[in-house]
């Protein structure tokens, strides 16, 4: 049986998805990217290659992804994330009906992705430059809150009355803000969820320049934190669709692409 | 108390280098890296390409200096009347500078949210350092930037002498221009003070063929990227027009057709610069400007190619031709006056339907599969123009990529992430037009 692998190399985490000839997940695995992410990438896939109980020589094409992709380079072929997250969405997101928005919030930037029918990239927006609205400014607030980042969702639905507004776009900015709504005697739930709106307004205002269309697909490590999910949909007005596996979709996508490519490369 | 000594103490000895060297050095690597990566990063050049590589280097790697004989007259914008400045016996050097260098130490003297192009500009001159040539005699700004406008006072405070052209901000009416003929008569009557020439009937005659001729090589060089195998990279096109900024205009001229006869002959032997299924690019916006080409780099590293433009760095560079009706001196001046008005497209201007006509066009001429636009961050005309070209261009079908950025090297991972996944859209979208084609037949 032919193994394809799909590695994404995030700022924060390493996605490794492994899919067999039908397309369907064999294994998984996330993994901190570090310093180094092409040492840590190898490592990851070695040690998710003996989870799975396979050899390393039995995949037969890989596909890398993220910003990272180019440094892996035992991979047949790059794809950017775009693309791969695309693909992948289409898939996880098969019981949700037919996805034609993607939001994802990554380590370092987040997007929003508008889809054909036939599931093809039609356009895209990217927040610029900075770690407004992204899985780091989440990091940073919680670190100032001395929270860890997992229980965000639980202070989140905590929070009372009106959330706080954070308006600052940048992380830096922001922080400094947490500071004063701490001096101000603001709880930290209520900072938690003010947070959690602001990021929210920012990515629904990236994603109306995609088109809003009937299902909104959310993906990336922070579709984890159930505070944020609510934020986004109260902000909408509606439900938003979630995967099991919010994390790994663009590897997914790029394992995908990887069967794909190589059903080309045989014939 | 006062005590003589060492600052401080420390374990390593070093010395401090002169800013204004390090400047330079800083420049002469920011030159090189971004020369080899056009050169070398990509193979089969064409070999006429060697000249411009060449150009480069000598001027801006190892610090030669060209036109040493004749009044330089610095640019601050494409709108200044070449033909003019010729006819006087002047050259024009055009001074908008694309190095992230000076786009740091000009940023002393702009807002922080300003144009990239202006920030370098102001800081190459307040260097005294102009790479292209030895001095600058004089010059000329028209008023068409905002920006550039504000700086005027800047630049004239680091001892230049700045000769400002006003420029209209509407386009279609007989007042304005009228108004714009009042400037480049002004301008010509001010030059030839300066330089202690006379404009005469023949030299402005020979001036106006002389630009004629390299609009023409221009034309040639763009009418061979209709073709589809293209003979040559978008990335060279930019460098070869970037050079006519400071190159003796006879010798481009000559080099440019040297270049279009090689490429002729790729196109007869259907060679192709780019693959098989490369999406053909047209660029618009803010202008690359040596050694900033990095965004036409990245599209061609993603295996687009630039095949049209539509930028002040290039395509708007030579368009229109002075169309003189009777060859009298007031006669061609008002000439040459129509043609820099009416050719350009510049988001300057109240409506800029001009702009939209002219990507539409080219997008249909060119066979384009998709637009980039580029807008440098804090230029506001561009950003804002940028809403009403998309909508343009959606109703002929063509998708485009909006990004904004400024000189900075190290915005490449979210940059080219975003022109990637563009590209592969294309693809995807080629691939299928190409399948319904087929299935049609």
């Amino acid at each position: 049986m032919p193994y394809f692998a799909g590695i994404d190399i995030g700022s924060t985490a390493i996605k490794i998805v492994l899919v067999d000839g039908n397309g369907d997940i064999v294994g998984q695995k996330v993994s901190a990217s570090g310093s180094m992410f092409y040492k840590y990438a190898k490592e990851s896939l070695q040690q998710l290659c003996k989870d799975v109980g396979i050899d390393e020589s039995d995949i037969s094409y890989t596909v890398s992804t993220g910003y990272g992709r180019k440094l892996f380079k035992e991979a047949d072929e790059t794809i950017s994330e775009i693309t791969a997250n695309a693909i992948g969405a289409r898939k996880a997101g098969e019981r949700f009906g037919t996805i034609r928005t993607i939001i994802n919030i990554g380590g370092q930037d987040s997007k929003a992705i508008g889809l054909d029918e036939e599931g093809n990239v039609v356009n895209f927006a990217m927040n610029d430059r900075c770690a407004a609205g992204t899985g780091k400014f989440l990091d940073v607030a919680a670190a100032k809150l001395e929270i860890d980042v997992e229980e965000l969702g639980e202070y989140h639905f905590r929070a009372s009355g009106t959330p706080l507004a954070i308006n600052s776009t940048c992380a830096v900015f922001a922080e400094s803000e947490i500071i004063g709504l701490l001096g101000n005697e603001h709880s930290k739930e209520d900072i938690v969820a003010g947070i959690h709106f602001s990021i929210a307004k920012r990515i629904i205002r990236l994603t109306k320049k995609v088109g809003l269309n009937d299902i909104i697909y959310f993906d990336g490590g922070p579709a984890l934190n159930e505070g944020l999910v609510a934020a986004i949909e109260d902000e909408l007005g509606r439900e938003i669709a979630i995967p099991d596996y919010p994390q790994i979709t663009t590897a997914l996508g790029a394992a995908l692409l990887a069967k794909e490519s190589f059903g080309y490369a045989e014939a | 108390m006062s005590q003589s000594g060492p600052l401080k103490t420390r374990k390593r000895e070093r010395k401090v280098e002169d800013p204004k060297s390090r400047h330079k050095r800083h420049e002469a690597m920011e030159a090189v890296k971004a020369l080899d990566s056009i050169r070398f990063g990509f193979s089969e050049n064409p070999k006429e390409m060697e000249y411009f590589y060449d150009l480069f280097e000598r001027v801006y790697c190892s610090g030669e200096t060209l036109h040493t004989d004749k009044p330089t007259i610095g640019t601050l914008c494409i709108q200044a009347p070449y033909e003019i400045i010729y006819a006087l016996g002047g050259v024009p050097v055009r001074l908008c500078n694309g190095f992230h260098t000076d786009e740091q130490s000009g940023g002393d003297f702009m807002p922080a949210k300003s144009c990239s192009l202006v920030k370098a500009t102001l800081g190459m001159l307040n260097q005294h350092n102009i790479p292209t040539v030895d001095r600058l005699d004089f010059i000329v700004h028209p008023t068409t930037c905002d920006q550039k406008t504000k700086s005027i006072s800047t630049i004239e405070d680091m001892g230049y002498s700045v000769y400002h052209m006003e420029f209209p901000r509407h386009k279609e009416s007989e007042e304005s221009r009228e108004y714009w003929r009042r400037s480049v008569r002004s301008f010509a009557k001010e030059l030839s003070v300066k330089i202690g020439r006379k404009l005469t009937r023949k030299s402005m005659k020979e001036a106006i063929k002389k630009v004629a001729r390299a609009q023409l090589a221009y034309h040639r060089l763009s009418e061979l990227m209709k073709n589809d195998p293209v003979p040559i990279l978008g990335k060279d096109i930019f460098l070869v027009t970037n050079a006519f900024f400071f190159d003796d205009i006879e010798r481009w001229t000559n080099r440019v057709h040297a270049l279009c006869d090689e490429l002729q002959k790729r196109v007869d032997e259907g060679y192709n610069a780019a693959s098989k299924r490369s999406p053909r690019i047209l660029y618009t916006g803010s202008p690359p400007i040596f050694p900033n080409l990095k965004l036409p780099l990245m599209i061609e590293q993603a295996d687009g190619v630039v095949v049209a433009d539509e930028s002040c760095s290039a395509n708007r560079l030579f368009n229109d031709m002075v169309s003189v009706d009777e060859w009298f001196l007031y006669d061609m001046v008002d000439a040459v006056a129509d043609r820099y008005l009416k050719g350009c497209t510049c988001p300057i201007f109240t409506r800029n339907e001009d702009r939209k006509r002219r990507l539409a066009d080219l997008a249909k001429r060119y066979s384009i599969d998709g637009v980039v636009y580029q807008s440098f961050a804090g230029c506001q005309v561009y950003e804002m123009e940028q809403r009403s070209i998309q909508r343009e261009l959606e109703k002929i079908g063509i998708p485009m990529l909006y990004v904004e950025t400024d000189y900075s090297p190290g915005q490449g991972g979210q940059l080219s992430t975003r022109i990637e996944a563009f590209i592969e859209s294309l693809k995807v979208r080629k691939r299928r037009v190409d399948h319904k084609k087929r299935g049609a037949v």
